[in-house]
Parts: structure tokens; sequence; C-alpha cells
């Protein structure tokens, strides 16, 4: 799920970047900084969209950095246990298969997949139902429900099912 | 229950209705006998003659009919609710009980909870964070199995140095090694016509061995394939991207050091296929300690000087002699024309079931199939007072279908010596038997088959 939300951080900036452009620069800085990153509580963090204040800058002792708390308005994502997430196909193995939404890593065990749908390898190993109707490969995208999620400092991981109504395969890649 | 406040309102159309569920509950609960229902009629007619006591009566009657079909209603439906309830239970119950069949970044893969302790085998050659038990790993192996058989093949693990190719550190060469391949790879844009990449971002030189594209081609029809070797991780890949740059063949089935359980030791565990479905090929024998029957020793190869030094071998490598093994009758291809014995014997000679056959002993009768018939004596090759059949080329000799004996008769064919001096090489010498040194029951063995014995000719020694 995305989230707009209002987030603070301590930001130090190096003396040389002050002057006139010191906002540009501490807000360039920011966003280097912390776009692309997660956090365990708010997820991932996809763009900043608008500063909201910069307080006081502290000036560190020796270094002669300076600290500024800065306030910033960011577009979160965060996947949820039972949320239902669109992704897509990276590997298709006998175990099951790995989709990624965006900066997640979703895992569908092969439990957690249809019984009816049964695996063949290959050079594109595939999950495909006896009548063929519906594969699973790699660049497929699907639907999955996430059963159980875990945000690292740079990753987050998910456990998803296909096993359930309305989920699975929503486009067929090698029909286009 | 909007049945019991609806009825005063319209109370006719409500009784009617209140008739018509008596009949339906009667009719369901005493298998619809036709008595009980013209009882039900006339009870109906009752109704609409309209007499107030009779009425009031029936109303009662049938409120308390509706009442308590509404009880059974309510008795049915909080039934089922503690049906639901048990199921819910059952189903926390299956939450807490399940067995975590393995984990994702530290995830049970089937219900989703955080795993606290690790456990089972990891499988980051697959995907990082994947880790599975032991009991998921031999379900994944029995239906692995059953799906590659139906293809009609089996599992080959291969070893990337000495077997499929020879790296060296780019440090390592000689001057004379670096001004000839600099001569070699300027010649040709990107090395790929004589199998020769300089990897300037690892630091290395790696030199292909020769038919190694043909073997992994035809290898692939027969074979699912892994590379397990001892090298790190990062140079598994790039070797990787040398031999199949297509990722046809080794898509997520590159085994690295970093991926095994043990410290220098290669194990079928963390391979997902059944042990006696699986070869294995490799120049090290220690390595595979475990699975020894599983294992096709190959003759090393050694294309630069500083591999030939790792292994304190004082010969001159391959570079040095300016040549290269043989594409047709080099050690790959003969391995190639062995793995095609083995699997046609497999599915085509075997009877029986399938999921029985053990391609273990498939391959001890076709390494018993080169020597078969020869009748071998060794002469100065054991140390004295040494058990003969312990020594390893007693058994290989063995293994290869010869027989072996101390003791020297007309049915002995070939006499293993170093030395030409001794009573038996001079028996053979007359006998006109075959007198050959060791390295011919080597080489058999690393090319599966017989090789013409005056190639190796025992050299008389210095003294005489």
């Amino acid at each position: 799920m995305f989230f707009h939300i209002v987030l603070e951080r301590n930001m130090q900036l190096h003396p040389r970047h002050f002057g006139r452009n010191l906002r540009e620069h501490l807000v360039s800085k920011l966003m280097k900084d912390v776009e692309g990153t997660c956090s365990g509580r708010h997820g991932f963090v996809v763009a900043i969209t608008g500063v909201d204040s910069i307080g006081k800058g502290l000036i560190r002792d020796g270094t002669g950095f300076v600290t500024f708390p800065v306030k910033y308005q960011c577009v979160v994502f965060r996947p949820f246990k039972g949320e239902i997430l669109e992704a897509v196909v990276t590997m298709v193995n006998k175990m099951g298969f790995f989709a990624e939404a965006g900066p997640v890593q979703i895992f569908v065990s092969n439990h957690l997949i249809p019984d009816d749908m049964e695996f063949q390898s290959g050079d594109m190993p595939n999950y495909t139902t006896s009548d063929g109707s519906v594969k699973i490969q790699k660049d497929s995208e699907v639907r999955l429900k996430i059963i159980g999620t875990r945000v690292d400092a740079t990753e987050i991981f998910c456990i998803g099912t296909i096993k359930d109504d309305f989920l699975g395969v929503i486009n067929d890649p090698t029909a286009v | 229950m909007s049945l019991l406040t609806d009825s005063p309102v319209h109370s006719s159309s409500s009784d009617d209705f209140a008739a018509f569920l008596d009949a339906e509950l009667n009719s369901n609960s005493s298998a619809s006998s036709p008595v009980e229902e013209d009882g039900d009629d006339e009870d109906e007619s009752n109704d609409e003659e309209a007499e107030d006591d009779n009425e009031l009566e029936g109303k009662s009657v049938k409120r308390c009919k509706v009442e308590m079909s509404a009880n059974i209603h309510e008795h049915g439906s909080t039934s089922h609710t503690t049906l639901e309830h048990k199921i819910g239970k059952d189903k926390s119950l299956k939450i807490d009980i399940c067995t975590h069949p393995g984990s994702f970044g530290d995830m049970c893969i089937l219900c989703g909870q955080r795993l606290e302790e690790e456990s089972g085998v990891t499988f980051g050659y697959i995907h990082k964070g994947l880790r599975l038990a032991n009991d998921e790993i031999v379900r994944l192996r029995n239906t692995d199995m059953k799906n590659l058989l139906r293809h009609k093949k089996l599992y080959l693990v291969l070893d990337l140095d000495h077997t499929l190719l020879n790296s060296t550190l780019l440090a390592h060469l000689t001057p004379e090694e670096e001004e000839y391949l600099k001569s070699q790879t300027d010649s040709l844009q990107d090395g790929s016509r004589v199998n020769l990449f300089k990897l300037d971002f690892i630091h290395m030189m790696t030199k292909l061995r020769p038919f190694v594209h043909t073997f992994l081609k035809e290898a692939s029809e027969m074979f699912d394939m892994y590379i397990y070797t001892m090298g790190d991780r990062p140079y598994a890949l790039e070797m990787a991207r040398l031999l199949d740059p297509n990722k046809e063949y080794f898509h997520a089935k590159v085994i690295s050091r970093d991926d095994g359980t043990q410290r220098h030791q290669k194990g079928l565990d963390v391979v997902l296929g059944q042990e006696s479905a699986v070869l294995i090929l490799d120049d090290t024998e220690n390595a595979w300690t475990k699975h020894k029957d599983n294992l096709i020793l190959m003759e090393r190869y050694h294309y630069f000087k500083s591999s030939c030094r790792q292994f304190g071998y004082n010969c001159k490598s391959l570079l040095e002699l300016g040549k290269d093994e043989n594409e047709p009758g080099g050690a790959l291809a003969s391995v190639l024309k062995a793995l095609k014995q083995v699997h046609s014997m497999f599915f085509d000679e075997l009877g029986g079931d399938l999921a029985g056959r053990d391609v273990r002993q498939v391959l001890k009768v076709v390494r018993k199939e080169v020597l078969k018939g020869c009748k071998i004596v060794f002469s100065r090759v054991f140390p004295t007072r040494y058990q003969a059949a312990d020594h390893h080329l007693w058994k290989m000799a063995e293994q290869l279908g010869a027989t072996c004996n101390t003791e020297l008769d007309p049915s002995v064919t070939h006499v293993i010596s170093t030395d030409v001096g001794t009573e038996k090489s001079r028996w053979a010498v007359k006998e006109k038997k075959f007198l050959v040194n060791p390295q011919w029951i080597e080489a058999v063995n690393f090319l599966w088959r017989k090789l013409p014995e005056e190639n190796y000719p025992v050299k008389p020694t210095k003294e005489e």
C-alpha cells in the first residue's frame, strides 16, 4: 500500500555548501540519501514530494559540519499481510516462483500455487494448468496475496500465495 | 424472527407462509408419507374456515411450530457457527503446527510466520535468503525426479577448474606466457575462437577446455546440469557466463564454495536431485568423499604453468608446449561418450521400474566394460609388503573390469611394470604379452577406452 506521510531527518551538510544554494543542496542530498531506502516502520521510500520545513542548523564541534532537522513529505510503499499485490515474475523453479513489485521481493511456494498447476522444466520453466490455458513463467504478471512480510534496511521480503479466488496470472507475456 | 414480528400485520399471508413452512418441515423431517400430508391439508382447510377459537388455537399451534422451526433454525445456525469455530480452531492449529518446510527471508514459505531459529539447508544459489528443510528437499527431489525421468534426463554436476576450464591469476603468468597470449588474443578480437578470455575485473585469465561447448550442448540433452565449484560466487558466475552465454544450461544452478554445507567438501545435499540419478564430473576425488560412486574422475586440464605448479607437477603446461588437447580424442569427448552410454543403458536397456534404477550401478557396469577380458599382473608397482589388493591402481583396474593377479599364468594379458628388468617384465616380453607402465591404466580410467599399449612402454632404468 502507498502512503503519503511526513517524515523527519537530521541532515549533515558540509560547510562548502553554505551559500545561497544551501537549501537546494540540502534537498538534493536528502533525495539522494532517502529515496530508495527502506525502514521497517514505513517501508520503501518511493519519492520525496516536498520539504515542509528546515530547522535551525547546529554546528558540530571539530568538523564544521552542520546538522539540520528537515521535515519532508514523501510517498512510501509498504506491503501488509493480507494485502493483494500485483507483481512481475522474475524466476520460476520447482520450489515455486519469485516475483517483484517494485523493491519488494515476493516468494510464492509451490504449496501456495493451485494444485492443478504443475511445474514444467525446460529452458523456460513454468507452472501450467493441465489444459494449458494458464501459464506462469518469467515476466508474467500475477496478482497475489501477501501472507508474510519482513522489511530490512535495504530490502523487503514477502511470502505470497495465489491459492485463493481471483488470484493468479493477469496477463500472458507469450500472448502479446 | 422477522416472521414473528410480521405476523400480526399481514396475518393471513404470514399464516400461509407458516403453513408452507410447516409443510416443508414435515415433508423434510418425516420422509413425506402421504397420510401426514393429507392431515396437513386438512389443517389448512380448517384455517381457511376461520372459526375464531380454532383460528387462535391454530395460530398458537402455528406460532409454536414457527417458533420451534425458528429455534431449529437458530439451533442450526448456532451449530453452524460452532462448526465454524471448530474450523477456525483447526486452522489456527494448523498454523501452529505448520511444519515450516522452508523459509524465505526468515519467513516460513507456507504460513508466512517469522521464524526465529535458522534451520535446514540454505539455497543461496537459487535466490538470496532461501532455505529449505530436509523433508521439503526430499519431497522436491521426488517430484522433480518424476518430472526428469519423463523427459529422459538425469542430473550432472560439473566442476569448473581443471575439468571444464583452466584459470590463472594475471599476476601468475610468466612473461613468455603473457607474450604468447597477447599475440593470441590480439589476433582474435574477443578470444572466443580460441576460448581464451582475459577478465580484467577479477584479474584472471581463463582458458576453456577444447570441446567444452559441444560437450555442454550434447550433455544438456541428456542431463539437468549443475555447476559446483570450490571457487567463490562471483568467479563461479563469471565462468558460467563464459560457458553458457545464453543462460540455457545453468540458470540458477551454479553452486559455489559459499553455498556448500561443509568446508572443503562438496556434497549433493544442496543439489535438488536424488542421489541415485546424479553423476558428478570432477578432477578432485577427495572433494566428494561421500559420493564416490557418483563420481567420474576427470584428467586435470593444465593449460597455464601456474596451475601445474599448484599441484606440484614439474611437467610443461600445454601453453608452454604451444598446443592444446585435441578435440575429438580429448578427455571431454571421451567422457561424453561414456555419459551417453550410461544414459542409454539407464533408460533403454535396464528393465523394471524407472524410479528404482540407480545410475551408480549403471556407471559401475559401463566402467567394467572398458578393460573387460584383461588379466593384469603388477610388477614393481606396489611397495613391498603392501597389501596389493588395497592399492588404488589395483582397485582402479578391477573397477575397469580387469582381473588382477599376483602370480603369472598363461591367461595374463597385461603386465604393468615400472622396470623392464623384473622377472615378470622379462616374462611378458618373452611370452609376447603387453608390457605397459602404470600411466596406461590411469589414462584408460580417464578416457574410458582401452588405449594402444605401444604408447605406454616401460622405459629401461638408468643403471641398465
